[in-house]
């Protein structure tokens, strides 16, 4: 990273200058690790995270560029704009090991599709369950399996994450072999998130819908 | 107007005023030595209710007066106008009944009122009561303001948002920032408590309902999530007393029964029984039409009230039970619950948010004050007032492109922090394919069919290539305010396509530049109104300034020169407390006033010249 074009200090962001508070105008979309000066790597400390995003938020939202020419407040609106985007992304453990994979090389998500066939039987299990359950009320037995059905489905992401986890640190190398089961358990992901919004909407609320 | 002069020596800006444009109500607040404080000209109340009523000879008269007319003749009387913004002649079907004026789709797709031959856009009336309402800060402030923060539903879409954003343009105000009305309320309660913790605020208002769950840190107003109805509120409750109302009346009206002037006289009626059965066990209920013979009256026990609404007030505890979902929070996680929004004040609304989460509710700030009273925190954050406080706002709702087959590919999920930017990759879908058309929805469904669509835009001069090829970025912007704009660009060839999204049911840009020339243009009427405000505000600083100066120089001052001046100062402050006086009386009064202050002028100057202006014209202080 070129150091501040304005006191010359080192960047520790592409966002903001910390010394002299130079919001930094930006060519591309920085790299979400870049833009909280941390190092790539999946596991990241929420709270600390969340702390960081403050500060830098502090920096440069408009908000306070109010009084600011339109050229100043464009900048402060999309270097907190690209803070924000990459705030979301990082705090989130899935869209995290999406984006490492992605940077990787590894495999997009349409290019793997050889899902194994029990979990594919099991999805459409999961599908069949919740669509008995609606139009029902919150009594009816076919609502009841709801309930379990989202502490199993739960409890597999969790399990799913934790691998995915494990086999993302450290990093594999560019292109490894092993991004292409990665992706195939980031797909699995997307099929349970999918069943677990709607049954989040099903067991929201009581009035039948 | 030397005496003027003198008392506008300072060059400072002009201050930044705070407005909540309600669906019932309106009003301004401003940030006044050290804190927000409602807008109040002497003599008149803070509130200008958010309604018209049209003169025959084209007067549109705005606010108190209005509504007063509209009580007598409700058949030319319009209320509820922002319950139209933004939106199709379909969308407002079950508000439509009510009103008492043919409406058309007009150009753009936007509700037009046709009154007397004349077409009045929903964001036209809204101008209107914009111009009310920085007409009352004039006369505070001594300036007309020329710009605000105005606060809309915080589940105002980017549509809603936009007719607004448009309204104020219509009005003459630079508009610095949309803000979410739950948030402003937040911050107007925080910044007296400064409370750390998580805050739900329940907002329930003339026509919007909105849920809001903060988390207060250090100053920080970060809002994790916002649900709610942009079609619940205090118009739906006296609906669902109309509604009873109706059955038993309906024998006796006949074909009257759908006829909007009666429609609105009984709504009306509705209303005041509503409020009065918050404070009353039971109220009455009054309905007359001479031309139906009817003089009609009903005990209505708040009981009635209470099952009558009891499925709107459902559906509120819905829209909260998805805001703590979304914020990843149980109802014990909540430390505070705070009430926003005239139907608040409805006792079973009370006791349902207090059950609901479990604790007694905050409603220490007036209900209908504390969103105005926020936005004015909000415009002193923005004309860099304070660093003190920040506010951090999401969007309400996913925007998305519509995908081949109908489904929505989301691209900014719902609760995401504004601003937010994201780009998407699409690609071509046949060889040779030279453009794109591209649908920007908003919504949680899965089918685009079933969102919102703010519009459809096309990417033209692909260069030709195989299926597949081009890779076409879709970037979207997400401003502070929630209003979105849409980029898209072929990144192989280079080509950029620069597009401009045309929302549904909004004006264009040239609509609203004709309707602003119209305005200036077209009446002497508006001409009329304008030239009172301003010899209102003139006279408003002339009685501050020989307040501020008088007791100085009072003895100095010879008794007659003293007894006009008080008597002017009593005409002028009668005049300003007047809502219709003619432009010839309010000039005559203000020349008086002028006339009157020039013995008090004399001598300040005098004064002033002997201390340290020797040697300088009048015309240089």
């Amino acid at each position: 990273m070129d150091p501040c074009s304005n006191c010359h200090s080192r960047l520790e962001t592409p966002l903001v200058c910390h010394s002299c508070h130079h919001l930094v105008p930006l060519d591309r979309e920085p790299n979400p690790y870049a833009a909280f000066g941390l190092p790539l790597a999946f596991g990241v400390d929420k709270e600390q995270l969340r702390k960081k995003q403050l500060q830098l938020t502090r920096l440069m939202h408009p908000d306070f560029f109010g009084g600011e020419n339109a050229a100043l407040r464009k900048l402060a609106e999309r270097n907190t704009a690209e803070l924000n985007r990459a705030y979301e992304l990082l705090k989130d453990d899935a869209a995290r090991a999406e984006w490492l994979v992605r940077e990787l090389g590894g495999p997009t998500q349409e290019a793997v599709r050889d899902m194994p066939p029990e979990f594919l039987m099991e999805v459409m299990e999961w599908s069949e369950t919740l669509e008995q359950a609606r139009g029902h009320d919150a009594r009816s037995p076919n609502r009841m399996r709801l309930a379990p059905l989202r502490a199993e489905l739960t409890e597999r992401r969790r399990v799913l994450l934790a691998k995915i986890a494990s086999n993302l640190d450290p990093l594999p190398p560019i292109g490894d072999p092993r991004l292409v089961q990665l992706r195939r358990d980031l797909n699995a992901v997307r099929y349970l998130d999918r069943a677990l919004t709607e049954l989040a909407e099903l067991l929201l609320f009581c009035t039948p819908r | 107007m030397a005496f003027l002069e003198l008392d506008v020596l300072n060059n400072a800006p002009k201050p930044v005023i705070g407005i909540d444009l309600g669906t019932t109500n309106s009003l301004a607040a401003l940030w006044v030595d050290g804190r927000p404080t409602v807008v109040r000209p002497d003599g008149m109340g803070a509130i200008v209710p958010s309604a018209f009523y049209f003169e025959k000879d084209g007067q549109v008269l705005v606010g108190h007066e209005a509504r007063r007319r509209a009580m007598m003749d409700p058949g030319r009387a319009l209320f509820s106008v922002k319950r139209f913004m933004g939106r199709g002649l379909k969308d407002v079907a079950d508000d439509l009944e009510s009103v008492p004026f043919e409406a058309r789709e007009g150009e753009g797709g936007v509700v037009r009122f046709l009154v007397d031959g004349k077409e009045l856009a929903p964001e036209q009336l809204s101008s209107f009561i914009l111009r009310r309402v920085v007409e009352q800060a004039s006369l505070v402030l001594g300036v007309r303001p020329d710009r605000a923060v105005i606060t809309v539903p915080a589940y105002f879409d980017d549509t809603q948002r936009q007719a607004t954003r448009d309204a104020a343009r219509l009005a003459g105000l630079e508009v610095l920032r949309i803000l979410n009305e739950p948030t402003a309320a937040s911050l107007a309660y925080g910044l007296d408590r400064r409370k750390q913790g998580k805050v739900a605020v329940y907002d329930l208002g003339g026509g919007t309902f909105d849920v809001s769950i903060l988390d207060i840190e250090d100053g920080v107003f970060r809002v994790l999530s916002t649900s709610g109805d942009t079609h619940l509120g205090g118009d739906d409750l006296d609906r669902a007393l109309v509604q009873v109302a109706l059955a038993e009346l309906a024998p006796r009206l006949g074909d009257s029964a759908s006829e909007p002037a009666l429609l609105q006289a009984l709504r009306l009626s509705a209303e005041r029984c509503k409020i009065e059965l918050s404070r009353a066990p039971q109220a009455e209920m009054h309905l007359v039409a001479p031309e139906l013979n009817l003089d009609w009256r009903r005990t209505f026990q708040r009981s009635e009230l209470e099952s009558a609404i009891a499925p709107l007030l459902e559906r509120t505890l819905d829209a909260c039970q998805r805001a703590l979902a979304d914020a990843s929070l149980a109802v014990a996680d909540i430390d505070e619950v705070v009430l926003v929004g005239g139907s608040t004040r409805v006792p079973a609304v009370r006791e349902l948010v207090e059950r609901f989460f479990g604790r007694t509710a905050h409603a220490e700030l007036d209900p209908d004050e504390v969103v105005a009273l926020g936005a004015a925190v909000q415009a002193h954050i923005l004309a860099g007032g304070t660093r003190e406080f920040l506010l951090l706002d999401v969007t309400p709702l996913s925007l998305g492109l519509e995908t081949m087959g109908g489904a929505v590919a989301k691209v900014i999920h719902r609760n995401s922090p504004v601003p937010s930017q994201a780009t998407e990759g699409f690609t071509t879908y046949a060889d040779n394919q030279t453009g794109l058309v591209l649908n920007i929805v908003q919504g949680e469904r899965e089918l685009a069919a079933d969102c919102r669509s703010l519009g459809r835009f096309e990417l033209k001069g692909i260069p030709p290539m195989p299926a597949g090829m081009a890779r076409i970025a879709v970037r979207f912007q997400l401003d502070a305010d929630g209003i979105l704009n849409v980029t898209a660009k072929e990144e192989t060839s280079g080509v950029a396509a620069s597009i401009t999204v045309q929302p549904m049911h909004a004006l264009g840009d040239e609509e609203v530049e004709r309707m602003l020339a119209d305005s200036y243009a077209n009446a002497q009427a508006d001409f009329d109104n304008r030239r009172i405000a301003d010899l209102k505000v003139e006279m408003g600083t002339m009685l501050r300034a020989t307040k501020a100066h008088l007791d100085g120089v009072r003895a100095d001052l010879d008794r007659e020169s003293l007894l006009d001046l008080e008597e002017a100062c009593a005409a002028a402050q009668a005049t300003i407390a007047t809502e219709r006086p003619t432009a010839a009386e309010t000039q005559k009064v203000r020349d008086t006033l002028e006339r009157a202050t020039l013995p008090l002028a004399a001598l300040l100057m005098d004064r002033v010249a002997k201390e340290a202006l020797s040697g300088k014209r009048v015309s240089d202080l």
